[in-house]
């Protein structure tokens, strides 16, 4: 007569299989540019991750509420999340996949309940929080302080000349990498880079090389 | 030690955000007491996470006017990037206050997903003392459930489900003991008469008023209600 029906997870089988790396996802590089964001707020990095993710949500929401208006303000909220929150992105802690995506479901379910009439109570943070711990929000944000004095001189900088030194120093990035980041030829990254030193140098006083 | 945990379907659907919120935060609760459980959630979220963003799973979403959706959008999707980073400002998540809810002079406290939930006043009949976790989600009522010692809920069925998710203390049934953190799903065809008897709380999420089986309790019917 009686049936409980839970199960010990302990005995079942999980078919998630995280370290499986597909092919066609650049999980280096779609972390790069979460960093790029979080750390330096690059807008083209930002850019590249719109235009990559973007449009895929667009479609999973378009799937999940069968409504184009509230399919575009998932898009809408969940980039513009993506900006004010990326420097929360650790990478330690798991693929800018799955952030984006704890990201596009926190804002789906807090919208699916307004819409169904509940409230605008917004508990899918509390649900799923965003950050993990305290600790490592403050490991953040010592980081943070020590890269703004050095972030203030190379602000001086020409734009072409600071993409490259953040690129290169900050989120080390190859010469390769940066060169296909930014569509320009390698040497172009060399002779910048090399520029961009010259007039750190100078900025910083010999004692700073 | 916590022995009774969300099936995997059950986890699959909280980490998709298909769950409603009296039951996403029931899983939630569970998950902080479970590890077992937390990296079942970790892995299935990161697996989800990248099936969605490949393009052969969204290839199956096609329909005949994508095209034309995508061609609006692009302009679109230019005009929100510019607007997005506009704004300089950074999210600064707040710290995480704990707070505390009391039943009969003891005090508990509150796990933190409940914490911008409103609670309200709390009813009490004989040993059970309840405040509803006020969740707006219809026939789906959200409860706190207080057990004096030696307390019980006489003998009763469901028709639909109730969710235990045992926060503090301990109690026994025709099938077990549970412990703190344990999570107990029953659906319409259990009959059971949990009792405890060095009291407990308890987070309750049902979809129908509990109904009562045996002789003179059927006279309690109206605390099926109460307690659902």
């Amino acid at each position: 007569m009686m049936t409980v029906l839970q199960t010990n997870l302990l005995s079942k089988n999980t078919k998630a299989t995280p370290c499986t790396m597909s092919d066609e996802l650049d999980h280096t590089q779609l972390c790069q540019w979460l960093n790029a964001v979080g750390k330096m707020r690059d807008k083209q990095a930002f850019t590249h991750l719109f235009k990559f993710f973007g449009p895929k949500i667009q479609r999973i929401s378009q799937n999940k509420l069968s409504n184009h208006a509230q399919a575009n303000e998932v898009v809408q909220i969940t980039m513009s999340n993506v900006w004010r929150k990326a420097h929360l992105f650790n990478e330690s802690k798991g693929a800018a996949t799955t952030w984006v995506y704890t990201v596009m479901r926190n804002v789906t379910f807090d919208l699916l309940r307004k819409v169904q009439g509940n409230k605008e109570d917004n508990l899918s943070d509390d649900i799923w929080p965003i950050v993990e711990s305290v600790s490592a929000e403050e490991e953040a944000f010592d980081d943070h302080l020590e890269n703004k004095q050095l972030l203030t001189v190379i602000d001086l900088l020409p734009e072409d000349q600071q993409q490259v030194v953040k690129g290169f120093y900050l989120m080390e990035m190859s010469q390769e990498q940066l060169a296909k980041h930014l569509n320009v030829p390698i040497g172009t990254i060399k002779s910048r880079l090399r520029l961009a030193l010259a007039k750190l140098k100078m900025q910083l006083g010999e004692n700073h090389d | 030690m916590i022995k009774h945990h969300p099936k995997i379907e059950l986890l699959q659907s909280f980490i998709q955000g298909d769950l409603p919120a009296s039951l996403s935060a029931g899983v939630a609760i569970h998950a902080d007491l479970c590890s077992v459980c937390q990296q079942k959630i970790a892995q299935l979220t990161e697996h989800t996470a990248q099936v969605n963003f490949e393009e052969a799973f969204l290839d199956r979403f096609i329909v005949d006017d994508s095209a034309a959706i995508e061609n609006i959008d692009v302009a679109h999707f230019d005009k929100m990037i510019a607007e997005i980073t506009e704004s300089n400002d950074v999210d600064t998540p707040e710290p995480v206050i704990e707070k505390t809810v009391t039943f009969k002079n003891s005090q508990y406290t509150l796990p933190t997903v409940l914490n911008n939930m409103v609670l309200s006043k709390t009813a009490h009949i004989g040993n059970l003392a309840r405040a509803r976790v006020q969740l707006n989600e219809n026939e789906i009522h959200t409860s706190l459930l207080h057990i004096e010692p030696g307390g019980g809920v006489p003998e009763h069925t469901h028709k639909g489900f109730e969710l235990t998710v045992l926060l503090a203390g301990s109690f026994h049934d025709e099938q077990g003991d549970y412990v703190k953190g344990d999570f107990i799903m029953l659906n319409g065809s259990v009959q059971h008469h949990p009792i405890s008897d060095n009291g407990c709380l308890c987070y309750t999420v049902a979809n129908d008023a509990l109904h009562f089986t045996q002789g003179i309790n059927k006279l309690l019917n109206p605390i099926g209600t109460f307690i659902y």
